[in-house]
């Protein structure tokens, strides 16, 4: 197919010195104009913003000012990776997506896998930055030097496995070949929890990403796996470092199951504290559902199954399924990982395994994020068996776990359909609209994003994290080796202070993760393995503590962000059902509405930010060389 | 006395949970359970403490190096509520109790 649009042969310059680890360059989108063209970025930058959330921080910063709004064209939608993207180490093919987002209107931060960060690197491409808005529905293609924004009008309408096909067909390309990131009629319809799908099961689901991209008009981006070399500065010290992360990941106790069986135990797991969220946190309990159908083997055996790894992947995580038996038998889909299995079957009242499986896939092609359409689609359920919605305000009669209907109803939310053009605002916004008993049913922060798959009334840590964070969903994500920063290996999780002081101190590993180009799974490592990883790729000596002061610096750098934007203190606290008591199972007992202000206290004196305003403090900013910073938040002083 | 009622047996059961269920000779999946006696002045720590000794690897995953305290990736529960709530790991057992060895997993 020759374009249709734009063309441009972007200049391959050789780098002057090596660029251990790093492409070297950003690739810059104009998607107004159609101009694309690279953009070098320094040895002291790429030290100073590692890659990902780091790089993607900064020009958020520097080029989004508050009056752009997540839906005006001069907003940013960066895709970025990072040093150890298309190296030896285990599931570096990732990607992180920032932008300002559709939900909460502040900074996004939402990291997914398969192959395109290794693709993009090897294309010669660190990051890629997109502003502007396409004059009609396009697509951005890389094949090493050409890159083009190319005319999608055949792509319109296709959801994201469609599109991914269609682009493989075009180009004679598929497997590891073609990376496809693209949107679905979610995004093409500024759904505003629509999120970016890639590589057949790898989602950037997070704060209406995927509207964004909608907005800008651009389909997909499309990379053939490029030619350029990459070089680590150390490899024989990047393979051990790899091998041992690897090793750990195989042998730990806490991710062995991870290793072997990804994110499934969840299920079983989170059950039994009362931290699976069942039918819109109405309930705890598992009722009369067979529970050995829902361990991990069970839920993978039960499946015709095969390996679906990302880029250098050894764990046995991703998986392609089979469906064999039921009213979707014979159908290809991607095994849901935990969240699906929460935000497509538990939270909606749906314990047909096969079922969920098949919804869940549905939900990744219309491309919306799986926990809010569980929000959602939850809380329609909720309201009709309760009368604060009727039949004929929603159009049909929707029941806990009718899986028919569910997809129904993502339909009508896809395409901005009847009364799904108001549940595509989501659920915070459709339930202030609805109002009255409806309203109080409904589980969101009220910054306007929404948990992911877990009834956190039982696992305060999460909530507190979803409540504060500034990225339109955790960043500090659930404890990992924290002893390693000090924190206790265990502690009371219905103990306010405790949980608030543990958050705080684990804060930025995720922001660490989510900047190196892997994923966050195979980095379930401890911080100094990771550090030890990008001092061999990049020559740099990295130590636990730079990683801890990186996390640190971004958090601090998003914060302004959004403060900027107007998000402050005052939305940090979750709705009424979110924040709810739970009526039953292990966690009844706790009310965290009780020890709430006083947790936000113990948390804002951990991470070191003024309680009132929201700012990271002078002396924290001035510790994390970010001068630049304190002046914008408090003046030239 | 005659007549009066008689206090429950003093027994708990332990529950061990998923891949922990290894390390009591299970297949990492499903649930085992164990019913054990309650000694005079038993706590969680000293049941345990005593119901680890059959299962040497259990015991090494179960308490920190020196056994003073737990290690970090198994979560003990007693009648479904995580220490700290209604039991510390020293609080006397009655009997009737059901003590679950959860096994952390990270992901999800």
């Amino acid at each position: 197919m020759s374009p249709t649009a734009t063309t441009t042969r972007t200049a391959a310059k050789s780098a002057a010195t090596p660029t251990y680890a790093y492409a070297g360059k950003l690739l810059r989108v104009n998607l107004s104009t159609g101009k694309c063209w690279p953009e070098a970025w320094t040895e002291k930058d790429r030290r100073e913003y590692v890659g990902g959330i780091g790089l993607g921080a900064r020009i958020l910063y520097d080029e989004v000012g508050p009056k752009i709004q997540w839906d005006h064209p001069d907003n940013r939608l960066i895709m970025a990776t990072g040093p150890l993207a298309g190296l030896p180490v285990w599931g570096t093919g990732g990607l992180t997506v920032i932008t300002r987002g559709a939900l909460t209107g502040g900074a996004t931060s939402t990291q997914a896998n398969g192959f395109f960060g290794a693709a993009l690197k090897y294309s010669g491409y660190d990051a890629i930055v997109m502003q502007g808005q396409a004059k009609k529905l396009s697509y951005l293609y890389i094949n090493d030097d050409v890159v083009e924004v190319r005319d999608a009008a055949h792509l319109a309408g296709k959801d994201t496995w469609e599109t991914q096909q269609a682009l493989e067909a075009e180009h004679s390309l598929a497997g590891h070949r073609l990376s496809v990131y693209a949107i679905g009629p979610a995004g093409e319809n500024l759904v505003r929890f629509a999120a970016i799908h890639g590589d057949y099961g790898h989602v950037a689901s997070k704060n209406g990403c995927g509207a964004v991209m909608g907005k800008k008009r651009l389909k997909a981006v499309c990379i053939v796996r490029g030619t350029k070399a990459l070089a680590a500065h150390d490899t024989r010290g990047l393979i051990q470092a790899a091998d041992d992360i690897a090793h750990d990941l195989k042998t730990d106790p806490s991710t062995s199951t991870l290793y072997n069986f990804g994110t499934l135990p969840g299920v079983v797991n989170l059950s039994k504290l009362g931290v699976l969220p069942i039918k819109n946190y109405t309930t705890n309990l598992t009722g009369d559902v067979n529970m050995k159908e829902w361990e991990a083997p069970a839920l993978r055996g039960d499946f015709d199954h095969r390996g679906h790894q990302c880029n250098a992947c050894g764990m046995r995580h991703c998986h392609i399924q089979i469906i064999p038996k039921g009213r979707y038998e014979g159908e290809r889909v991607d095994e849901p990982e935990y969240e699906g299995w929460s935000g497509a079957g538990w939270t909606i009242g749906l314990t047909d395994k096969y079922s969920v499986s098949w919804l869940n896939t549905r939900i990744d092609r219309a491309c919306v994020d799986v926990n809010e359409f569980g929000w959602v689609c939850g809380w329609v359920m909720e309201c009709m068996e309760k009368g604060y919605l009727t039949e004929k305000q929603v159009g049909f009669r929707l029941t806990w776990g009718d899986v028919e209907g569910s997809y129904k109803l993502l339909q009508m939310i896809s395409h901005r359909r009847g009364f799904g053009d108001i549940l595509a605002e989501g659920v915070k916004r459709a339930s202030e609209k609805i109002g009255g008993k409806a309203a109080e049913c409904a589980i969101f922060t009220m910054k306007g994003a929404s948990p992911r798959g877990h009834d956190h009334r039982g696992r305060w840590e999460e909530m507190l994290d979803t409540c504060t964070s500034s990225n339109g969903t955790m960043e500090s994500a659930n404890p990992t080796f924290q002893t390693e920063v000090g924190a206790p290996g265990r502690i009371n999780p219905f103990d306010g202070e405790q949980v608030a002081k543990l958050v705080g101190m684990i804060r930025g590993r995720r922001y660490f993760e989510d900047s190196l180009g892997g994923c966050s799974f195979t980095f379930r490592t401890k911080m100094a393995n990771l550090a030890r990883a990008l001092s061999a790729a990049t020559g740099w000596d990295y130590r636990l503590e730079d990683a801890v002061r990186f996390g640190n610096r971004t958090a601090a750098i998003l914060r302004a962000f959004n403060l900027r934007c107007g998000i402050g203190t005052e939305v940090e606290y979750p709705s009424a059902r979110y924040g709810s008591q739970p009526v039953d199972g292990p966690a009844k007992e706790h009310d965290v509405r009780k020890q709430w202000d006083r947790m936000l206290d113990v948390w804002y004196e951990t991470v070191n930010y003024d309680r009132k305003t929201g700012k990271p403090k002078r002396d924290l900013l001035r510790s994390l060389d970010l001068g630049w910073l304190e002046k914008d938040l408090y003046g030239k002083k | 006395m005659p007549g009066e009622a008689q206090p429950k047996a003093s027994r708990a059961t332990v529950e061990v949970t998923t891949w922990v269920t290894k390390h009591v000779g299970g297949d990492g999946t499903g649930t085992r359970l164990f019913d054990e006696d309650i000694r005079r002045g038993d706590t969680p720590r000293t049941l345990l403490r005593r119901f680890t000794t059959r299962f040497p690897d259990l015991d090494s995953a179960l308490w920190s190096s020196d056994h003073s305290e737990l290690g970090s990736h198994i979560e003990v529960l007693v009648n479904d509520e995580v220490l700290g709530v209604s039991y510390e790991l020293d609080t006397p057992l009655v009997g009737g109790e059901r003590i679950t060895l959860l096994g952390q997993f990270m992901g999800g």
